[in-house]
């Protein structure tokens, strides 16, 4: 194993013990502290170009699970940890975290400070960063003319609709950077799924004729997204049962007037509590977010807030006066995450069935 | 209405301390109760505490009206009448407590007026909580996965069930009336032996019967509700050792590492919903059986109440555990608790997350007994051996290891590389598969010999992540053995927690040649505090521990403060008492307002509360450890233990300002069924001697002679070695209780020796004079005039509670099966109280 370096776009370096593969990687760099869940987390469309800094003590000691993956590639450019385990848990083949990362061309540090560089990144807030083998100016210099794409989205949602078939509801999602999470959700309430790209157009989607639409979670910022997307929101909640999740949260308050603030520190985790206003119940649920919805932007008479974090007081969901419309900020899949915050599938099932017995009355 | 705190009703509580230290009960109960007590006291309640043990901290507490009694059903009712108790919270005293007050709600009689309501749980659940049958039934009805239960009544025949089960069988009593073991049955011819023990065990003679589930992980959850049905997790813990040994007796890891998310949800859930089952507020533990091949989970053991798992997780943390739950009890909703002003704004809501690893590491007293000559079982199994734990923090699980190893005193000869050599293929194999206390090394002599680490963890039922992580351990000594000198290994080892001793052993020089030469090239101690957020809020941290990394998080506080080295783990012995006593003496030091620092590892005893101290440093205590600390820190004065002579030569060397607590170097063995040890006890304040009383100690007993001492002449100031209370023994061949003792007989034969920390505990409470504070304060020259005065007329006064001090009733037998008969002073575990009147 050779020594590594990475490199912040404020000139902060620090070492550490390679592994995964030795590429050369730009990203910009987040933390993470969630404790569980690393293989979901780095297969996760939404880090989709970004390093993650893992805050848990040592990565790789529950191996890589066919069930675990959210995305068959992962696309992360980086994952700095501060102790590496080796365990393999496959049946055909040695398969181990390390492995893992190669295979996918991503490079990984260990041995770093993480919790150092964790105190320094939630003051500085989220930026480019690179792993080298030289921590030199040329290093430097290309880093900082280094320019992030803005185009996560694109690179991850998919070109073509594809379906997930089964017996149940048509469920119709429009793919942000579709994460598998939401898939197996849906699979768990039997649902016929058809996944279609953001360039769908509302015709597309009606002539479908679904009893729901999700909004999918993605990656980067929703207002590098065509305002077309915006105009299918605006149409498509007015008509038919709707869960933004995610980014599909954030495009839904945008479609609905409201406007994005980008976070101080960006929150990756699973500890923060989460109340449901209406019930003042607390529950605990994933976040991956950089961006949060105003809510002095918010149109009160088109929308509400129906859920917020307790620590930031960041909005975390909200919901259609009018229609049978509503998102979340959080991951309600639970991959990784507590279980409880599923409960907003259940929720939107409901409105399905309500919407499904309106018109099978009529 | 959901928003109203429920606590209006609340008046008068009434808490039932655990009672003697005993195998699984360490000090734990006594340290939570006395930390909420003050916190609830806050709250406008009146609060009161019932315990017999002489060394519950909670009886000297200023903030509760102090019962100190028998743990009896008479005296609990006798408590609740004669004060007018409205509520009893047992769920602080752990599942002694739970019991004993089950037993005065279920023999509470018509007369006894009102039964008072249960702080956390309604009387209903506190009796199906009590009844593991009962529990399960429920549990199965609401979905959840557990092994059924089947009960054995006392005339029925064991044999029809057998037809039914198949072996393995785990066999425990249905209605405890104290311990209840749980006892694997892997052959059909201790399956009657197993039966009969556990119908010793109940009050009914009935026995449950279940299927045991050997070989599959164990891990624990730990939980918390509120008045509104909000949940959190607060903890988790995977143990190294599959199920088949017990909890305590496992090396246990947080946070848990081998087991992927998604059936670590399942188990959070599944946590949740028993909370929800119980309605309870307050915290709880639940234990899991976990499949990972097939995803199959069971519920084992559900502890919906303060348990060692609690203490750990709060220390592993830096969640205020105690505090919330307390507030949980008499019905704050979790959104609407308030902290004190040094946690985070809202510590209490978010789930605390780890970015080290914490290693808890059974002690076992098998060494010094068989020192002594008692040979016992060593062999570990589902009934706990262990009598006390140590944690180590660090970075990574190599770290944590090593460093909690080290605090369990073990010392680098004992954790050789060449220590397994003589064990022949054979024997290493069947110990791999009957496991005894030295496991870890016999695992890396394993791996030392070539075995495939998926053929160990076949043998052994342990995750290979921990194979693979003790291959490393190893490699990583044999580099650094054959790289003499070598810098780059000098600072990999210490990365990954070896220390300073073991190092100079494997390159055959001194540890502090180890240290300079660290310093000299850049390899310094960093120290990372332990805080909930894991880094992503700035945290007021108390709680520190050492590691070598780049960024170093503590500085010096004060430069007045006063360092106190703890005692470590809870052992058999007088060491039993020495939480008790550093936490004491830590409570006097801040209450003559010096910034104190404490140094220890147990986390079990009080010494680790949050507000005993301005600054704490989870850390083995070998001299290097401290050597550390007191280089950063500075302290003006460092108080350490009497017995700790190397530490004590070390710091002394180096001009560092040392006060010693007087304690004797080995244990001090009891008075032989013929005869009586009697004692002159003197406390000595530096300058001058002064006779406190005597005390007559036959096999088990000890009472204060109704008498006035005197000191002899021959008793001179040299014979002190430190400011403290001293005792002159001599033994008599007298079996019988004595009301004068003349001195005159004291022969050529006495000596002087420190008192007993369990003896000095027990004069204090007998006495109501503070000895230990006394010793501090004459130590720090802070004694005043009416200390003086107090001193010069203590032998006259006659003692406040005529109670004799009685060894504890430990089933030694159960827990060790020792061949020899167990020295009950020399190993004493707890003790307890009788008024003789």
């Amino acid at each position: 194993m050779m020594q590594r370096h990475l490199i912040l776009e404020d000139g902060t370096t620090f070492q550490g013990m390679s592994f995964g593969s030795p590429a050369t990687t730009f990203g910009e760099i987040i933390f993470h502290t969630a404790m569980t869940g690393y293989q979901e987390i780095i297969t996760d469309p939404i880090y989709d170009g970004q390093m993650i800094v893992f805050a848990t003590p040592i990565v790789g000691a529950a191996g890589i699970h066919a069930e675990a993956y959210e995305s068959v590639k992962p696309t992360i450019r980086g994952m700095i940890v501060n102790d590496l385990a080796e365990v393999s848990v496959n049946r055909q083949r040695r398969m181990n975290l390390d492995r893992f990362l190669k295979q996918h061309n991503i490079p990984g540090l260990y041995q770093v400070d993480t919790r150092q560089l964790i105190r320094h990144l939630r003051e500085t807030g989220p930026q480019k960063a690179t792993i080298v083998d030289y921590a030199d100016e040329h290093a430097v210099d290309q880093l900082v003319a280094t320019v992030l794409t803005n185009k996560q989205v694109q690179n991850m949602a998919t070109p073509k609709p594809y379906a997930n078939p089964a017996r149940g509801r048509h469920i119709v999602v429009i793919d942000f950077g579709l994460k598998h999470g939401i898939l197996r959700m849906l699979g768990d309430y039997d649902a016929n799924v058809s996944v279609l790209p953001y360039t769908t157009s509302v015709d597309e989607v009606l002539t479908l004729d679904p009893d729901g639409i999700i909004l999918s979670t993605g990656p980067g910022d929703p207002r590098a997204l065509p305002e077309s997307v915006l105009t299918l929101i605006r149409v498509l909640q007015s008509k038919v049962p709707m869960l933004g999740i995610g980014l599909g949260h954030e495009l839904f308050a945008l479609a609905n007037g409201a406007e994005l603030m980008p976070l101080p520190s960006e929150h990756h985790g699973m500890n923060h509590p989460i109340q449901e206003i209406i019930s003042r119940q607390i529950f605990y649920a994933m976040q991956g977010q950089g961006y949060a919805v105003d809510e002095k932007t918010i149109d009160r008479k088109k929308l509400f807030v129906t859920y917020r974090d307790l620590v930031d007081g960041a909005v975390q969901g909200l919901r259609h006066r009018d229609f049978p419309a509503f998102s979340v900020q959080f991951f309600p899949d639970a991959a990784p995450g507590p279980l409880e915050a599923t409960t907003v599938f259940a929720d939107f099932f409901e409105t399905v069935e309500d919407y499904v017995e309106h018109y099978n009355q009529q | 209405m959901s928003n109203t705190i429920t606590n209006n009703k609340i008046k008068k509580v009434l808490f039932i301390g655990a009672g003697a230290n005993d195998f699984g009960r360490e000090g734990e109960h006594d340290a939570a109760i006395f930390q909420v007590m003050p916190e609830l006291r806050g709250h406008g309640i009146e609060i009161f505490i019932i315990d017999d043990n002489p060394y519950a901290l909670s009886l000297e507490s200023l903030a509760a009206t102090v019962f100190w009694q028998q743990l009896t059903v008479d005296n609990l009712k006798k408590v609740v009448r004669e004060n007018n108790i409205d509520t009893v919270a047992p769920l602080f005293g752990g599942e002694s407590s739970l019991r004993l007050w089950a037993e005065v709600v279920q023999s509470w009689a018509h007369g006894d007026g009102t039964v008072p309501s249960t702080l956390g749980l309604s009387i209903d659940m506190l009796l199906k909580v009590n009844n593991i049958p009962a529990l399960t039934a429920m549990m199965a009805d609401i979905g959840l996965p557990v092994i059924n239960n089947y009960v054995l009544k006392a005339q029925d025949e064991a044999n029809e069930l057998l037809r039914e089960l198949h072996l393995p069988l785990m066999v425990r009593a249905l209605h405890p009336n104290q311990t209840n073991t749980r006892q694997i049955v892997e052959r059909l011819d201790d399956f009657e032996d197993a039966i009969n023990l556990a119908k010793t065990q109940s009050v009914t003679q009935e026995v449950i019967i279940s299927r045991a589930i050997n070989g599959l992980k164990e891990v624990s959850i730990e939980i918390l509700r509120d008045v509104r049905g909000n949940k959190m997790q607060i903890g988790a813990s995977e143990d190294m050792d599959p199920i088949g040994i017990h909890t305590a007796d496992s090396l246990s890891v947080s946070p848990i590492l081998t087991i992927q998310d998604q059936l670590i949800g399942r188990m959070r859930d599944y946590a949740f919903r028993i909370a929800d089952m119980l309605q309870l507020k307050g915290v709880m533990h639940v234990q899991f059986a976990v499949d990972d091949d097939t995803h199959t989970i069971y519920v084992i053991k559900v502890s919906p109440y303060i348990d060692q798992m609690a203490t750990r997780m709060s220390l592993a943390t830096g969640y205020p555990t105690m505090l919330v739950a307390i507030n949980l009890a008499i019905g704050v909703p979790l959104e609407e608790i308030v902290l004190p002003h040094d946690f985070g704004k809202h510590v209490a809501m978010m789930e605390p997350m780890m970015d080290h690893v914490v290693v808890k590491l059974p002690v076992f007293p098998f060494g010094e007994l068989e020192a002594a000559g008692v040979h016992v079982n060593r062999q570990l199994n589902s009934v706990q051996k262990s009598v006390g734990s140590t944690l180590g923090l660090g970075r990574t699980f190599i770290e944590a290891l090593e460093k909690a190893i080290r605090s369990a005193h073990f010392n680098n000869a004992s954790f050789s590389p060449t220590n397994m050599k003589h064990i022949n293929d054979d024997e290493l194999i069947q110990q791999l598969i009957h496991p005894q206390d030295n496991r870890v090394l016999l695992l890396i002599e394993a791996i030392k010999r070539g075995y495939e680490i998926d053929e160990l963890a076949e043998l052994t039922a342990i995750d290979e992540f921990y194979f693979y992580q003790l291959k490393y351990l190893h490699q990583l000594e044999s580099e650094i053995e054959a790289n003499i000198d070598n810098i780059d290994a000098l600072r990999l080892g210490k990365k990954y927690g070896l220390s300073d001793g073991l190092i100079a052993r494997f390159w055959h020089t001194d540890f502090n040649i180890i240290r300079t030469l660290a310093k000299e090239n850049g390899i310094n101690v960093t120290y990372k505090s332990v805080e909930p957020s894991a880094g992503e809020f700035p945290e007021n941290a108390r709680q520190y521990y050492a590691t070598y990394e780049s960024e170093n998080e503590s500085v010096q506080i004060s430069d007045n403060t006063v360092l106190v080295i703890g005692s470590g783990a809870f052992r058999m012995g007088d060491a039993a008492a020495g939480g008790y006593a550093t936490t004491v003496v830590m409570s006097e030091l801040r209450r003559l307002q010096y910034p104190t620092i404490i140094m220890n590892n147990n986390p079990s005893d009080a010494t680790l509360l949050p507000h005993l101290a301005d600054k704490q440093y989870l850390e083995p205590l070998e001299v290097s450890d401290v050597m550390k600390v007191v280089e950063l820190e500075k302290p003006k004065v460092i108080v350490i233990p009497g017995n700790r002579r190397k530490l004590i030569n070390a710091l002394r060397d180096l001009n560092q300002n040392v006060v010693i607590l007087p304690k004797t170097k080995h244990i001090p063995g009891g008075p032989n069924e013929n005869q009586s040890e009697f004692a002159l006890n003197i406390f000595y304040d530096g300058q001058q001697a002064y006779p406190i009383n005597l005390t007559q100690h036959m096999a088990g007993e000890m009472r204060v002679i109704p008498q006035v001492a005197h000191i002899p002449d021959t008793i001179v100031s040299t014979n002190f070695e430190a400011p403290g209370v001293y005792q002159v023994i001599y033994y008599q061949s007298i079996v019988h209780w004595v009301d004068r003792m003349d001195l005159s007989n004291m022969g050529y034969d006495s000596w002087i020796r420190p008192m007993p920390f369990g003896q000095v505990a027990y004069l204090s409470k007998a006495m109501q004079t503070q000895w230990l504070r006394l010793t501090i304060r004459a130590a720090m020259d802070d004694l005043t005039s009416r200390d003086i005065e107090l001193l010069q007329t203590i032998n006259e006064r006659p003692i406040v509670y005529p109670y004799s001090m009685i060894a504890a009733d430990i089933n030694y037998r159960l827990h060790l099966q020792p061949h020899e008969v167990i020295d009950g002073t020399r190993f004493e575990m707890g003790v307890g109280v009788k008024d003789y009147g």
